[in-house]
């Protein structure tokens, strides 16, 4: 693997990480009983870039090396479930994490100007949501990483 | 090698402010509750050292996915499929949506206390095995073991301490 491409699957794992942890404390502070929605959509609209930038990364990194170099020989190892199913299910629900968080912060955005409960539980559920997507994927990412 | 002394040095503070703070949030509820008041400034207290094991925790997800870097970019995969390490990764998930539960004011304080106290020992002594020869099960089945045994203790802790209610001043 060269320096770059090191540098990519860093990018995607840590911001990937840190965007998920994002949605942690947007979700904790949308179950207080007066949140403070400036700054919920703020942190909720860095996760978007973060998302953006995990995905643009992943995406790369997929293309030009996981298909040549390590899919093989996850197929050829000892788990080649860990491609067939895991792999597999998060390449597409990834894609969806992006358009939860733009949702999301959509939502904090509104709820800034027009505070209302009945949105703030709804937030907090697709918040929940995305977090247990993104957990599930951070998840996949570490038995796909194990089985190299 | 730097790199990896730098992340177990990350994994370290975050394993001792979490395991710090989850015994001090014990003691401090316990002895701030037993009265029934818990006034302002213990409030704040208690919101300090919450804030502490938030710390701890971000250190340790972010030091962990480090470590997950690291193998990976080294071909040193193995551990990253061992029980010890599925276990200790549960557990922190565990940790997590129990802090949301908490949040949510679904998960009754008495068995969030347990499991929190209970899994950030978990993590600690997880980490410091590394491997074991038990399999994933039989570590879950030891922790939710432990989880029982912890929350019938400070259950018992509680009830001595706790002294006369005080009227709201």
């Amino acid at each position: 693997m060269t320096i770059a491409l090191a540098a990519l699957l860093i990018t995607h794992v840590i911001t990937g990480i840190v965007a998920i942890g994002i949605h942690n404390v947007v979700l904790m502070h949308l179950l207080k009983r007066t949140p403070n929605y400036v700054f919920i959509s703020r942190i909720a609209w860095s996760a978007v870039a973060l998302f953006l930038v995990s995905w643009a990364t992943s995406a790369y990194y997929y293309v030009t090396y996981y298909g040549t170099a390590v899919k093989p020989r996850i197929l050829a190892g000892d788990m080649p479930f860990a491609h067939a199913f895991f792999m597999e299910t998060k390449e597409h629900i990834f894609l969806v994490l992006p358009f939860l968080a733009i949702s999301i912060a959509l939502c904090t955005s509104y709820l800034r100007t027009n505070p209302d409960d009945a949105l703030r539980k709804s937030t907090a559920f697709l918040t929940l949501v995305a977090l247990c997507i993104g957990a599930a994927t951070a998840a996949a990412g570490v038995i796909v990483s194990g089985s190299v | 090698m730097a790199i990896y002394e730098l992340l177990v040095i990350m994994h370290v503070i975050g394993t001792v402010l979490g395991v710090g703070a989850a015994t001090f949030a014990e003691i401090h509820y316990t002895r701030f509750n037993s009265d029934d008041i818990i006034t302002d400034d213990e409030r704040r207290t208690l919101a300090t050292t919450y804030t502490v094991m938030r710390t701890g925790l971000f250190l340790l997800v972010i030091s962990g996915f480090g470590f997950l870097l690291y193998l990976r970019l080294t071909e040193y995969t193995d551990l990253l499929t061992s029980a010890t390490f599925l276990a200790k990764m549960t557990v922190v998930g565990v940790l997590v949506g129990n802090a949301l539960l908490l949040q949510a004011r679904i998960m009754p304080l008495a068995i969030g206390a347990a499991v929190s106290l209970t899994s950030w020992y978990a993590a600690l002594v997880l980490g410091v095995l590394r491997d074991t020869n038990a399999s994933y099960f039989e570590i879950l089945l030891y922790y939710a073991v432990a989880v029982v045994l912890v929350a019938l203790s400070l259950r018992w802790i509680r009830a001595r301490m706790h002294g006369p209610a005080k009227a709201k001043v």
